[in-house]
């Protein structure tokens, strides 16, 4: 095997080689740091002329890209939104709608009497639910600043929340919010609004399939994208700032199962068809460092045929802090509720396929403190994703449980509340948490698909890429899903918003204050 | 359109007087050269015309040549494209238009531009105009209610980047509400393609594509449903 340092000084001289003989051309040619004869782009030459020149482009329309074109944009940078799908918006605009912040402007967690938290506190739970593979500095950026970033898109962008919080696996305190409407579009809305506020609109059917830059020298910048659109190539020059706003890679099978081989394509998946990564490859390409690929999680809780994380797979997710159950079709508890996503999604897993579907169970009087909405369920239950009944027994029988095991495990749970404890999987029990003794009650089948890339390319918290050696690559930024190491080993829910805007604004105000 | 320069009129005029052609055949014209007797092709509901002796240059003092840019249906130049054009019809564009890539798209015979497509352009409208002509998508859709390219894409010729605005399309199938009502679901209201959860204002080209098939986007999460749509694949 080579040694690493071997391998590092063979690649420098491999650059430093590109470099020279780009040089002997007139310095024509782009940098390509695939192997010979394997990759289209290894006879490429720069483009001569450009056919848009611009300050910053964004590439991608989500929470994160929204924020940053905003921010540019804002900013007096003449600033392209580019998204390669005919709908903006992503996997945000399809997303739960959780949103985790220790406080609001209505401060509801002190108005519920839901406990104390603090951004020191939301931080804390970033690292440990994360397994402490984050970079402290990148997560902590995001627990300081997402008070901020809600009301954000609150005041400037209109966006509304549930008057709840909601206490979310492996998160310590209550401070998960959910989205009126139920959905991330909620805050892509809202951005959009903020976004045309300061001029500017994702342009549709944009898809970048190159980023130029000329060497790896740590002095040397992106350049610019070639774009797909319509039956066109273009080439796009970035004056000031490339920003990478793109999203993960989970509806690429191929590329999750290269860092995570479990994950074939039996796993359904959350995501919306364009989350793909191949920004993440360009990026690397170009010199990008990456971390933590192999970090992808599944959402536990989605649609069992199509893995659609509609509203109705939001509810198990907001649930444990108020006494939600989670059951195996053989009616028997099978985690702890308040477990992380990861946990909650391998405890489905280790019980093999014929167990699947799996349930949670709830009751009326949980639903609106969990963040959930009474219209919501009546639509859920006459589309068929809730089932309900009066009693336990029935419920059972209507989710085809078998009754007396559900009955039981119901009883057990309901006298752990009682004694504070829970000897089975030692959940901690909390005041908030609501025994299930009275209903109407409900029911609604999950399993687990894949959901969110932890790991992706390395950033530091100014949001600049950082190259294979370690230098800030000039004028490239990222932000959000296309990012890696804020969430090490596993996302708590609800963290994502937060992470997006936090960083999808700062990407976009250095981008267009840096010189061109 | 551009009107015809005097100049031009003038032209034809003198070509008419200074050298009659064949029978039946008027010089630089585009129609005469394959049809000897123009008005032996006429519809048969058209009223009795002499027009028809001069050619095209006849046929347009009545018909707007249809690059006006305005969406109507049933112009006249979608209706010649309509039976001439397709598979075993008229071999390309160059039978009835000047074709000079990047300076010039007009008419044999008229002084007329109505752009200047690039050779790309002018490759894929040959493809398209096929397509419109003959496929089964929502082009073909078009061009069996008469409505040809500039009925979607506006004054200049189509480039390959070109995309329809839903305004455009508003223009006859509109307002959006209508289509909604159109398309409601009595079970599931908010299962509705005309407003869905990805906002009313989505491009009406998510879905209708005019060139290639048409394909209902909400299955692509939604596996599900069963949602139809005009223009699918076969």
């Amino acid at each position: 095997m080579v040694d690493k340092a071997d391998k590092d000084i063979s690649r420098r001289k491999l650059l430093k080689t590109a470099t020279i003989g780009s040089i002997a051309i007139g310095g024509a040619t782009a940098l390509n740091m695939a192997a010979p004869g394997t990759a289209h782009a290894i006879v490429r030459q720069l483009p001569t002329t450009w056919d848009e020149t611009w300050d910053v482009i964004v590439i991608g329309s989500g929470f994160a890209g929204l924020s940053a074109a905003a921010e540019a944009n804002g900013a007096g940078a003449k600033t392209v939104m580019l998204e390669k799908m005919p709908t903006y918006g992503g996997n945000s605009i399809i997303n739960g709608g959780v949103f985790a912040a220790w406080d609001d402007k209505w401060h509801y967690r002190e108005k519920l009497n839901l406990g104390t938290d603090s951004p020191e506190q939301h931080f804390g739970d970033f690292l440990r639910g994360g397994d402490y593979y984050n970079i402290p500095e990148l997560a902590k950026t995001v627990a300081f600043g997402a008070v901020d970033a809600l009301n954000w898109v609150v005041d400037d962008g209109g966006a509304e929340i549930r008057p709840t919080v909601t206490r979310a696996g492996g998160h310590t305190a209550y401070r998960t919010h959910a989205a009126k409407s139920g959905s991330g579009r909620e805050y892509t809305e809202a951005l959009r609004k903020i976004c045309a506020k300061a001029g500017i609109a994702p342009t549709l059917n944009s898809e970048v399939s190159w980023i130029w830059r000329a060497d790896a020298d740590p002095k040397s910048p992106v350049l610019g994208v070639e774009v797909k659109r319509g039956r066109r190539v273009l080439n796009l020059k970035a004056e000031k700032g490339l920003v990478l706003a793109s999203g993960g890679f989970a509806r690429n099978v191929e590329m999750r199962m290269a860092h995570f081989p479990l994950l074939t394509d039996e796993y359904n998946c959350t995501n919306q068809p364009g989350a793909t990564g191949e920004i993440h490859k360009y990026a690397q390409a170009v010199g990008a460092d990456t971390l933590q690929m192999n970090f992808i999680q599944l959402y536990p809780f989605a649609e069992p045929e199509t893995g659609l994380l509609d509203a109705m797979a939001v509810y198990p997710f907001n649930g444990p802090g108020y006494g939600i159950l989670y059951v195996t079709k053989e009616g028997k508890r099978f985690v702890n509720e308040l477990e992380r996503r990861d946990v909650c999604a391998f405890a489905q897993i280790k019980l093999g396929k014929s167990a699947k579907p799996t349930f949670s169970i709830f009751s009326d009087a949980m639903v609106v403190p969990m963040g959930g909405d009474p219209e919501e369920v009546q639509q859920g239950l006459k589309n068929g994703r809730f089932v309900t009944a009066n009693t336990i027994a029935e419920l059972a029988d209507k989710a085809k449980i078998p009754a007396a095991t559900l009955v039981d495990t119901v009883n057990k749970h309901n006298q752990y509340l009682k004694d504070g404890k829970d000897p089975e999987f030692n959940k901690p029990i909390t005041k908030a948490m609501i025994s299930l003794d009275k209903g109407p009650y409900y029911a609604v089948a999950q399993w687990p698909a894949v959901h969110f890339c932890m790991g992706g390319l390395r950033i530091n918290a100014k949001t600049e890429v950082i190259d294979v050696f370690g230098s800030p690559i000039p004028k490239l930024y990222a932000a959000g899903e296309v990012t890696g190491g804020i969430h090490g080993s596993n996302r708590l829910g609800s963290n994502s918003i937060p992470t997006c805007i936090v960083y999808g604004r700062i990407a976009g105000r250095a981008a267009a204050a840096r010189n061109a | 359109m551009p009107k015809l320069h005097p100049t031009a009129i003038a032209f034809c005029l003198w070509l008419a007087v200074m050298m009659p052609p064949a029978i039946g055949q008027v010089a630089n014209d585009p129609c005469s050269s394959c049809h000897r007797d123009l008005s032996s092709v006429l519809p048969k509901d058209h009223p009795h015309t002499q027009a028809t002796a001069s050619g095209l240059s006849g046929c347009l003092t009545c018909h707007s040549s249809g690059q006006r840019g305005e969406a109507v249906s049933n112009p006249f130049s979608s209706r010649l494209h309509l039976v001439h054009v397709g598979e075993k019809k008229a071999p390309d564009c160059t039978s009835c238009h000047v074709v000079i890539p990047g300076k010039q798209f007009g008419l044999i015979g008229q002084n007329i531009s109505w752009d200047a497509p690039k050779s790309d352009d002018l490759a894929a409208m040959n493809d398209i105009a096929v397509s419109w002509a003959t496929s089964s998508f929502t082009d073909h859709l078009h061009a069996k209610a008469s409505v040809d390219c500039a009925g979607c894409h506006g004054k200049s010729v189509p480039r390959l980047d070109d995309t329809v605005e839903n305004q455009r399309c508003l223009t006859c199938h509109g307002p959006i509400e209508k289509l909604a009502e159109k398309t409601q679901n009595p079970d599931f209201p908010k299962r509705n393609p005309h407003a869905s959860h990805l906002g009313s204002d989505i491009a009406c080209t998510v879905c209708h594509h005019a060139h290639q098939a048409s394909v209902v986007y909400c299955n692509n999460c939604h596996r599900q449903w069963t949602m139809k749509i005009p223009g699918a694949a076969d």
